[in-house]
């Protein structure tokens, strides 16, 4: 009798469990939604203020869309020079620092990757020690000065040539290739460098593109060491360079003064400048984003 | 190595003779490996070892004329220095609270988040959010900071404006000593609550489905299905993230810190990474911070072997 009630009483209350959890659904779409607006609201408020004229923007009535549409501030930036300059130097810095990396990312978590290597425990030993401690900021930039090479880029990639993060995510990619293909190859006779170069680096395709990434990305970021090492103002990185701009202005936003005599307020300036600095990822993002978290993902394969 | 050549002891004695031979044959097979590692061990020893040890300078009092070898030793002259000075404990205190907030607001978003994202039905909907959440992750801290320094000014900021509208008096969140904290954790969650969700999230789609069924046909509610089965499911993911999170206790990001800061609130707003960087190398004092440096370091090592102990003794898969 009791199960026959159970089946009586079955359809209404699933019935009216599936309608609660629908609007559960419907809610929890919505919540999300709003997270994501949040998320995205800063960056659209910022290029919006980076295309506003300078009364709409002291006048707080910037919010998503551009109000008096112009194109002052990047008119003004252009006509400076100063950021397209920084934005060069990020260009080079990035691009020799992320193919550096690379290679001796490869050049560390290949050879590491080989169980029949002597010596590997200890080298991958003293790799994870520098994880859990380092030199600190100090020591490092006496290093870096007693080499003589404060004010140049080597003074930025060499101290930075491998990740030990990604090298150990690299070389847990590189040990779950079968081993048959190198046996197979040097049974064909191919010396040690085509089978990495032929074999293995075109199968790690995935882990390559993803720490491309997150090299570069690291790179075209990258501020608190060119603030310590880089000392002429022609060879500053944009993010260095987009910091000087806030710090001349921040403390008169803080104070809470707009600054109404200028024709264009430092704000919208300031805003054109994120935008500037943003928008080569913004633009690229797109594109990339899968292999981002592929790379993640392939991190945490091996933790 | 020892577990190596056990066997081969067993072995007759032919191969325990041939053992240098066959080094050497190993040796010149392999020396292409052997050779890329060089440069790698050389890069080790200088930009990794070289400056552990070069924090010998905290225990000496170090000029840049005199040299590290050429510096007087003081011993822990400047420890003692640095434990009497009040700026020591300012900026450790400072240090734990924003690592202490962080912990107990911020480390929790992600998986939160990874949670309604996991129960979003629609395939699409559900990539969408995640990449439109995943994007301030990508972005450096001065560009960050600079917008939300703009989206809180008292005069043209957005939160402001906002505020006037139901008649709130403007607030100046970066310069107030109760906001500056808030807006640092919060300006934190916007960045990384969104890429922190990946790894949740792929714990999430390993849990076995049939878990669900069987939930379900219990005729547990989905809350319960979350408490019982997702949470569950990603127990070790959130251990693991946990002791890397308890393992920077001793560190604030440099960068966040440093674009956010302003002279009104340096009393809340200095932590380590900042201090060692005015006082250290625009300062140049070099020895003290150096001896600041170390005891960050050292206290994060024992903090981090410590979690890691811990996590492996609650029987969760530990660090190594």
């Amino acid at each position: 009798m009791v199960t026959m009630a159970k089946h009586k009483g079955g359809p209404s209350a699933s019935a009216r469990r599936s309608r609660r959890g629908s609007l559960a659904r419907w809610l929890n779409n919505l919540l999300l939604a709003l997270c994501a607006y949040a998320t995205l609201f800063p960056f659209v408020n910022v290029i919006a203020t980076s295309l506003s004229s300078s009364r709409a923007i002291n006048a707080g009535e910037v919010f998503m869309w551009p109000v008096e549409l112009n194109f002052d501030a990047y008119h003004n930036l252009i006509r400076d020079g100063q950021l397209i300059v920084a934005m060069q130097n990020t260009v080079l810095i990035t691009v020799v620092g992320t193919a550096l990396n690379m290679l001796f990312t490869i050049m560390a978590a290949y050879p590491l990757s080989k169980a029949r290597l002597k010596g590997r425990g200890l080298m991958l030993m003293a790799i994870l020690f520098t994880m859990l401690f380092s030199g600190g900021l100090i020591p490092n930039f006496l290093l870096v000065n007693s080499l003589g090479l404060v004010n140049t880029y080597w003074a930025l990639w060499l101290p930075a040539l491998i990740s030990a993060y990604n090298m150990f995510v690299m070389k847990a990619f590189l040990e779950g290739l079968p081993e048959e293909l190198e046996e197979s190859a040097s049974i064909d006779g191919a010396g040690e460098f085509t089978i990495l170069t032929r074999i293995i680096l075109p199968l790690s395709k995935p882990v390559i593109a993803a720490l491309t990434l997150f090299y570069a990305v690291g790179w075209w970021n990258s501020y608190m060491n060119v603030l310590i090492y880089i000392r002429s103002t022609n060879k500053m990185s944009l993010m260095v360079k987009l910091y000087q701009m806030i710090d001349l202005v921040s403390s008169e936003l803080l104070r809470g003064e707009g600054v109404t005599q200028a024709v264009i307020t430092p704000e919208s300036i300031r805003a054109a400048a994120v935008v500037f600095a943003i928008l080569p990822i913004l633009c690229v993002y797109p594109f990339l984003q899968k292999h981002f978290i592929k790379g993640v993902l392939l991190g945490s394969v091996k933790g | 190595m020892t577990t190596n050549t056990m066997p081969t002891t067993k072995q007759p004695v032919g191969k325990l003779a041939g053992r240098a031979p066959g080094f050497r044959k190993h040796f010149s097979r392999n020396r292409f490996l052997y050779a890329m590692l060089v440069p790698v061990a050389i890069y080790l020893i200088l930009f990794k070892y070289a400056p552990m040890a070069g924090e010998i300078i905290a225990f000496k009092n170090y000029r840049l004329s005199d040299g590290i070898w050429g510096s007087s030793w003081v011993g822990f002259g400047q420890f003692e220095k640095l434990f009497a000075s009040r700026d020591f404990y300012v900026v450790l205190r400072n240090t734990l609270l924003l690592n202490l907030y962080h912990l107990v607001f911020a480390f929790p978003v992600p998986i939160i988040l990874a949670i309604l994202l996991n129960e979003v039905r629609a395939e699409w909907y559900k990539r969408t959010l995640q990449n439109l959440l995943y994007i301030p992750h990508f972005i450096s801290w001065v560009a960050l900071g600079s917008i939300v320094i703009a989206l809180l000014s008292p005069s043209t900021g957005f939160v402001n404006s906002l505020l006037k509208a139901f008649g709130i008096e403007p607030i100046y969140f970066m310069a107030d000593k109760f906001w500056w904290p808030v807006s640092f954790i919060v300006s934190g969650i916007w960045k990384e609550a969104g890429f922190g969700t990946i790894l949740y999230l792929a714990a999430m789609s390993a849990i076995d489905p049939t878990l669900y069924e069987a939930a379900k046909i219990d005729g547990a509610s989905k809350r319960r299905q979350i408490w019982h089965v997702t949470l569950p499911g990603i127990r070790s993911t959130i251990a693991i993230l946990l002791i890397l999170q308890v393992g920077k206790m001793m560190d604030v990001g440099f960068e966040q810190v440093y674009t956010l800061r302003n002279d009104a609130v340096t009393s809340v707003a200095e932590v380590i990474s900042t201090f060692v960087y005015t006082r250290g190398l625009v300062n140049l004092q070099y020895s003290y911070t150096t001896a600041l440096g170390l005891f960050q370091s050292l206290i994060a090592l024992i903090l981090i072997v410590s979690v890691n102990r811990i996590i492996k003794a609650m029987g969760e898969r530990g660090l190594w």
